[in-house]
């Protein structure tokens, strides 16, 4: 009987045991490793790691320059790393090869690991000749080729995920920035992706037009899509994310929830970044 | 009023071999201007230098002593094409690296961004060319292309040395034996119908390409 009342400490630690087992048992989606990479020897990445877990928000924060958009564009293969690991799904993705070097696995098995990945870019980066329905079409037929029937009903359903289907067969060059953007949303789920990755989604678009990003954003937390994301919305940062990096010249700085990060900043560099930010 | 008409026939013969000229050798521009363009974007370094080198010694020199040199220099060494395969030769020559040119720089206007979106979405290099990029490039290249095409009309009037009956000779010839000016006013008359043809044409296609805004 006397076993079974437990003191508030030992709770915490038991509480805390369970959730690092539970860590240990959700798939590692991302997993990078000492990554490092410059740009014609200026070291922009300085031994960078980071795990994400099934269905983590990790918000990246930092100032201009600090390399966020390298690490996302690095674990994507927009740009290559220097030095390091990148696993995905369990997957190597990059990692040393054989002539001793670190490179990328390529061909067939670059576009199997690709697939779990969607990217949103700050441009958008919609193709302007082809309406809303082709944008999202294009990959599934051409690239996975499914069905066009089957297809179609998925885009059918994401646009009316991100509140769009009436524009269907416009061109992106006839929506405002904020529908744009929620096309390029629509397009990447449409490949089914397992990660998402966001590269300041909302900094291209007026103010005004930024809640409706964030609020497609907020939706694929709640059903548990795995995100990473690089933004200057500290509130969305603090009540969207699970995980919070944040990085400042190559390095990463400090993590931690966002009740930690925000609440009790450790380092100096994040007191002054948050407090240049209120 | 019966003379008018029989200059009239003749010229139009003469129109037929401009036409031949000038069709066959944009047929042929089109694609090999595209793959010129290609290869000198691509990271093949010899293949860059070798067209960037082609390119530059047919934008630098004549294209009359291209002309020239296809139809008397080469015969010395032993390559004797018939008189309109040599002019053909020579214009298409010359056209694709124009080509090549504007090709290139309407690739080059495809934003960066349009690669990154392909790459993610798995399309293949080839893919990535023939469904995102080509189709961009076609909007940019019209009005420059429609400039050079129109140029080719009237560079066609150059085959004129080489003796062979285009319209601007057929109408000379009429001209010197009957000292008459009008074949030159409806050579002119000729060439601006062609012109005006291609222009209406270039304005259509401009119009479909650019229904959608960037
Ligand atoms: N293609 C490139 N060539 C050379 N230097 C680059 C390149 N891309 C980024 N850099 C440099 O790398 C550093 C990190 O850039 P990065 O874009 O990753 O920063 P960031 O944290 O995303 O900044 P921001 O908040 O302004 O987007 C910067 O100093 C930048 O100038
Ligand atoms: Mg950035």
């Amino acid at each position: 009987m006397e076993e079974m009342v437990m003191t508030d400490a030992a709770f915490a630690a038991d509480a805390a045991a369970a959730d690092a087992a539970m860590q240990e048992l959700r798939l590692p989606m991302v997993t990078m490793r000492g990554i490092q990479k410059s740009y014609g020897g200026k070291p922009v990445l300085k031994d960078i790691n980071l795990r994400v877990f099934a269905g983590d928000v990790l918000a990246i924060l930092g100032p201009s320059g600090s390399g966020k958009s390298t690490l996302l564009r690095c674990l994507c293969h927009l740009e290559s790393i220097d030095d390091g690991y990148i696993g995905v799904l369990g997957q190597t993705y990059a990692g040393e090869d054989d002539i001793g070097g670190v490179s990328y696995v390529a061909g067939e098995a670059e576009r199997q690991i690709l697939g779990h990945m969607g990217m949103v870019f700050q441009q958008f980066n919609l193709f302007p000749h082809m309406t809303v329905f082709e944008n999202l079409m294009l990959a599934p037929v051409h690239v996975k080729h499914i069905p066009r029937d089957e297809a179609e009903a998925t885009a059918i359903a994401m646009l009316r995920k991100v509140g769009l289907e009436e524009h269907r067969d416009k061109y992106p060059g006839q929506l405002s920035g904020g529908q744009q953007q929620r096309v390029a949303i629509a397009r990447a789920l449409c490949m089914h992706p397992d990660i998402m990755l966001f590269d300041e989604p909302t900094s291209a678009l007026d103010p005004e037009l930024t809640g409706e990003v964030l609020r497609t954003m907020r939706q694929l937390a709640d059903e548990n899509m795995t995100m990473l994301v690089v933004t200057h919305e500290m509130p969305f940062a603090h009540d969207v994310a699970n995980k919070i990096m944040f990085m400042a010249d190559g390095v990463v700085v400090e993590s931690g929830s966002p009740e930690e990060f925000f609440e009790h900043p450790q380092q100096e560099r994040t007191k002054a970044f948050l407090q240049s930010r209120l | 009023m019966d003379h008018l008409m029989q200059m009239v026939l003749l010229m139009l013969e003469g129109t037929e071999v401009t036409l031949e000229i000038f069709v066959v050798t944009f047929i042929l521009v089109l694609p090999l201007g595209l793959f010129a363009a290609l290869g000198r974007l691509s990271s093949l370094r010899l293949l860059n230098r070798a067209l960037e080198l082609y390119i530059w010694i047919m934008r630098g020199t004549p294209l009359m002593l291209q002309l020239l040199f296809v139809y008397f220099a080469l015969p010395m060494v032993g390559i004797k094409l018939p008189d309109i395969a040599a002019a053909l030769l020579a214009f298409t020559l010359n056209y694709t690296a124009y080509f090549a040119e504007i090709f290139r720089a309407g690739i080059q206007a495809v934003p960066k961004g349009q690669y990154e979106a392909a790459h993610m979405l798995g399309l293949s290099k080839v893919q990535t060319m023939w469904r995102v990029v080509i189709p961009q490039m076609i909007r940019n290249v019209l009005p420059p292309m429609s400039n050079e095409t129109i140029n080719l009309v009237k560079d066609t009037s150059l085959i004129y040395i080489l003796a062979m009956n285009d319209l601007l000779r057929v109408a000379r010839t009429i001209v010197q034996r009957e000292f008459d000016m009008t074949p030159f006013v409806v050579a002119a008359v000729f060439y601006l119908v062609m012109t005006a043809v291609l222009t209406w044409g270039f304005h259509r296609l401009e119009a479909h390409f650019g229904r959608y805004a960037m």
